[in-house]
């Protein structure tokens, strides 16, 4: 499984889009054109995200880029990854 | 039909703790008493659902369960900003009081997330010690569940690009004493350090450990940090049954969940660690 595919499978638990997240692909904006994507939702998909693929985020990392799109968001864990 | 819970204030310190108790069903000899301690702040609204379909079911089963809402949570009285560690560790201890008054059966505490820090405090300062211990979801540490709610703080600030400079203010405020302000809750410097210290290690006197996890990926067993904890509880001479089971983090989802696996694994782990009293 790509980590795009894992990064949308967090999307769709975390936010329980129940299945919306399958259509998403890399250009698909987040932060601000998802409703369900408020800051208790952003802190836990952090915390899955940390959980899922084994990263930590810093306190650094929490930026309004990373969670712009699906893209941003999978290029931010593939890097935490690559680390 | 199982009788209905009943609801009442547990009168403790000057305080008052909402607390619902859930009879055994039938109404005979109880074959456990357990102590539910719930999440920490809206973990805890969320995982209401969860936690009273799982006190129904273990009613039904035969156990006898209350439920707490501990000081400044829930329906409970005080304010969440003048609570610290200490205050719900006594809170738990005053609700296990309650139950060993009234069950004659072995003593269960049943933590979820934050709540399974609660409870391996609370029972390493039980005596008598308590039988079991029910953990749903244990966070790996305190200061783990501690950094995950400072980050709603920063989380607020996102667009603004501001999340660095809100963390370590958060961070230094709480370093000096001074109470913050996170997602509506305000929480006192006394509290976070109770919560960043905590872990979740095994009381001294060992009985049964039931150790209970989610997740949604296909085949997923414990992580590596969970099965060196469950060895250090094995190692103090307790007994351990863990899983892993299917189902969403229910505690933070946008919308509540059920995790019925959870459920039915919580009773199949209860029927062997606590078997039916032969009447």
């Amino acid at each position: 499984m790509t980590v795009e595919h894992e990064v949308l499978n967090v999307l769709d638990e975390v936010l329980s889009l129940n299945g919306r997240a399958a259509a998403f692909d890399r250009s698909t904006p987040l932060l601000g054109a998802i409703p369900e994507l408020d800051s208790m939702a952003v802190v836990g998909l952090i915390t899955a995200l940390e959980e899922r693929f084994g990263i930590v985020v810093d306190d650094d990392d929490i930026d309004g880029q990373t969670f712009a799109s699906v893209g941003a968001l999978t290029d931010f864990v593939a890097g935490k990854l690559a680390a | 039909m199982p009788p209905r819970p009943h609801a009442f204030f547990l009168e403790h310190r000057g305080r008052q703790c909402l607390a619902i108790f859930h009879a055994p069903a039938p109404a005979t000899q109880a074959r456990s008493a357990v102590l539910h301690v719930h999440a920490f702040a809206e973990e805890m609204n969320k995982a209401r659902r969860m936690v009273a379909l799982q006190a129904r079911a273990l009613a039904q089963a035969g156990h006898a369960v209350l439920l707490l809402d501990l000081m400044g949570c829930g329906d409970s009285s005080g304010d969440f900003g003048d609570a610290d560690w200490d205050d719900w560790i006594a809170d738990v201890l005053a609700g296990c009081d309650w139950l060993r008054q009234r069950v004659s059966a072995p003593l269960w505490l049943w933590g979820l997330r934050a709540g399974c820090l609660l409870s391996a405090a609370a029972a390493a300062r039980l005596t008598p010690a308590a039988d079991g211990m029910l953990l749903w979801q244990p966070p790996a540490s305190g200061q783990m569940l501690l950094n995950q709610f400072l980050r709603l703080k920063a989380a607020g600030n996102l667009a603004e690009g501001q999340a660095k400079a809100v963390m370590a203010d958060v961070r230094q405020r709480l370093a000096q004493g001074q109470g913050v302000e996170i997602a509506g809750y305000t929480m006192s410097a006394a509290l976070a350090e109770g919560l960043a210290r905590a872990t979740v290690a095994p009381p001294q006197a060992p009985g049964h450990l039931i150790w209970l996890e989610l997740t949604t990926r296909a085949e997923a067993g414990l992580s590596p940090a969970a099965d060196k904890t469950l060895g250090a509880w094995r190692a103090a001479g307790w007994l351990t049954d863990s899983a892993v089971v299917n189902g969403p983090a229910f505690w933070q989802t946008t919308e509540i969940e059920d995790a019925p696996a959870l459920l039915a694994a919580t009773a199949s782990a209860m029927d062997r660690a606590a078997p039916a009293v032969k009447q």
